[in-house]
């Protein structure tokens, strides 16, 4: 069974907000797309950038730094210059907080 | 009868446009021809991190190997051409092969200019265009040799990072205050002025190479103020220039580069062009434009190839491009040459600012280091073509895509 971890203060994101949390020493960016909560890797995969400081439109993330444009409901890359796809991550809410698998 | 697109130049734009036409269903025969010996590749990593050793040429190809043979896609890779016939529609390669055309795609792009200075012959002295021009400049990195960088627009710029990354020693002579001048102006040079200056580069201003000097290898620069620069090996950045001499004696128009309207077309029917040899006509900024950045070379292609497939589809795109330096982002947006003001947002002492390029109080481009959000989010404002106070671009609480008249940000 897959393990879950709370992350503090990621509930609190609102609708099209997004923020990066320290998840067991892995960033990890929660973003609040329409009342979902999508959890993925901070980093790009292009050239390392941290995504939470880019843009979230709906649930395409858009890199700060190259643009790159990743799909954050399955993490497939939208828009080069990357080629990997993101690692993303399942969550769940228990007891009114949220919870990232990993 | 089966028709055949041929396609010049199998860099980022011809690659591109040589897939899409294969997405869009075409059938017919796609030809792709260029001149480097590998399939097409992105160029951005060449200066930085594939130079600096932290990435490789396979991370850079912009299709796997199989990819064109899979697709149908016949490459001429490592040939040129050597004469376009447009009236019977034929064009012929270094190994004389002839192919008939229904439809061209001029892509090849640009190569560094030949700069008149006593010495350039010599060995050590390179240029930055190719992955093999790359892969030279390499061979001589090790740590605690010493380079000179003629030139510092943005191969300059960051060839000089990379080297420095790598250990090298570095001096750099450029005839201008700051680097980047020309493009970014002084106040946004003076930025990177200081960022080269912290990780210990020499800078020379205001000064020209007078000759290169050595027994066989280059072993100084000589300047025109009278510097005497020891070195191991030079790299010069003194810009590109188009390379437009396949199409002598087609009837198409020639004008810093290859002319082509908004649908990328060329003065004579059946032949186009896109990527950084064409001089494109942008319906936003209403004049002819030549981009010699990844994005138009991305974006361009495919959407010439469209117009070859008959889809009357306007490229449009908004000119933007990146320039990692050490661990600085500068990112450029939009289209200017001149500008009567210069709006920050954020700091220039910090390194964290978006500036805007304005005429007549409308953003015409904005550039940004460690500030690529709010980059991203002016590409409206530059599509807008609207007058927008300079107080409201420099309020760090306005969120800038509030500003134009469009909601949604351009993809």
């Amino acid at each position: 069974m897959a393990e879950y971890a709370a992350v503090s203060g990621a509930g609190d994101l609102g609708e099209g907000e997004m923020r990066a949390f320290d998840v067991h020493g892995t960033q990890i960016t929660v973003a609040n797309v329409g009342g979902a909560f999508h959890a993925f890797d901070d980093t790009c995969t292009h050239l390392q950038c941290s995504l939470a400081e880019g843009d979230l439109e709906e649930t395409t993330v858009i890199c700060p730094c190259h643009g790159s444009e990743f799909d954050v409901t399955s993490g497939a890359v939208l828009q080069g210059p990357a080629r990997k796809p993101l690692v993303t991550y399942e969550t769940r809410v228990e007891g009114g907080t949220l919870e990232v698998e990993g | 009868m089966t028709e055949t697109f041929v396609i010049v130049g199998a860099g980022l734009a011809g690659g591109g446009a040589a897939a899409t036409l294969r997405e869009e269903g075409f059938d017919g025969r796609v030809v792709l021809i260029g001149a480097e010996p590998q399939p097409p590749y992105e160029r951005p990593p060449l200066s930085k991190e594939f130079l600096h050793g932290e990435s490789s040429f396979e991370q850079a190809l912009f299709q796997p190997l199989d990819f064109y043979g899979k697709n149908n896609i016949e490459t001429r890779f490592g040939h040129r051409v050597t004469h376009v016939d447009a009236t019977e529609k034929v064009i012929e390669l270094d190994n004389r092969e002839r192919v008939p055309y229904e439809a061209l795609l001029v892509a090849t792009g640009v190569r560094n200019r030949h700069i008149p200075i006593p010495g350039f012959d010599l060995e050590g002295i390179y240029g930055l265009r190719t992955v093999a021009d790359s892969d030279q400049i390499r061979a001589e990195i090790s740590p605690g040799r010493k380079a000179v960088v003629v030139g510092m627009g943005f191969i300059g710029s960051e060839v000089a990072a990379s080297l420095r990354q790598s250990g090298v020693e570095v001096a750099v002579v450029d005839r201008n205050t700051v680097p980047l001048r020309r493009v970014l102006g002084e106040e946004v040079g003076r930025v990177v002025e200081e960022i080269h200056r912290d990780h210990g580069t020499e800078l020379i201003f205001e000064d020209k190479v007078a000759a290169f000097e050595g027994a066989e290898r280059v072993e100084r620069v000589i300047t025109q103020r009278g510097h005497r620069i020891e070195c191991d090996f030079v790299v010069v950045g003194l810009g590109v220039e188009p390379a437009t001499e396949l199409l002598a004696g087609t009837g198409v128009d020639i004008g810093n580069g290859v002319l082509v309207d908004e649908y990328c077309r060329t003065s004579v029917e059946g032949i186009y062009a896109a990527g950084d040899v064409a001089n494109h006509y942008h319906p936003v900024f209403e004049r002819h434009i030549r981009v010699e950045h990844w994005q138009n070379a991305l974006k361009q292609g495919p959407s010439a190839a469209r117009n070859m497939l008959g889809e009357n589809e306007p490229y449009d795109e908004i000119p933007w491009f990146w320039s990692d330096q050490y661990e600085h982002s500068l990112q450029y947006v939009g289209f200017h040459t001149e500008w009567d003001e210069l709006v920050i947002r954020g700091s220039l002492e910090e390194r964290n600012f978006v500036g805007f390029y304005r005429k007549d109080r409308r953003v015409l481009a904005a550039v940004a280091i460690n500030r690529g959000r709010d980059l991203r989010r002016s590409i409206p404002l530059i599509k807008a073509q609207e007058e927008i106070a300079g107080a409201k671009l420099r309020d760090l609480d306005i969120d800038l895509r509030t500003l134009a008249g469009m909601q949604e940000i351009h993809r």
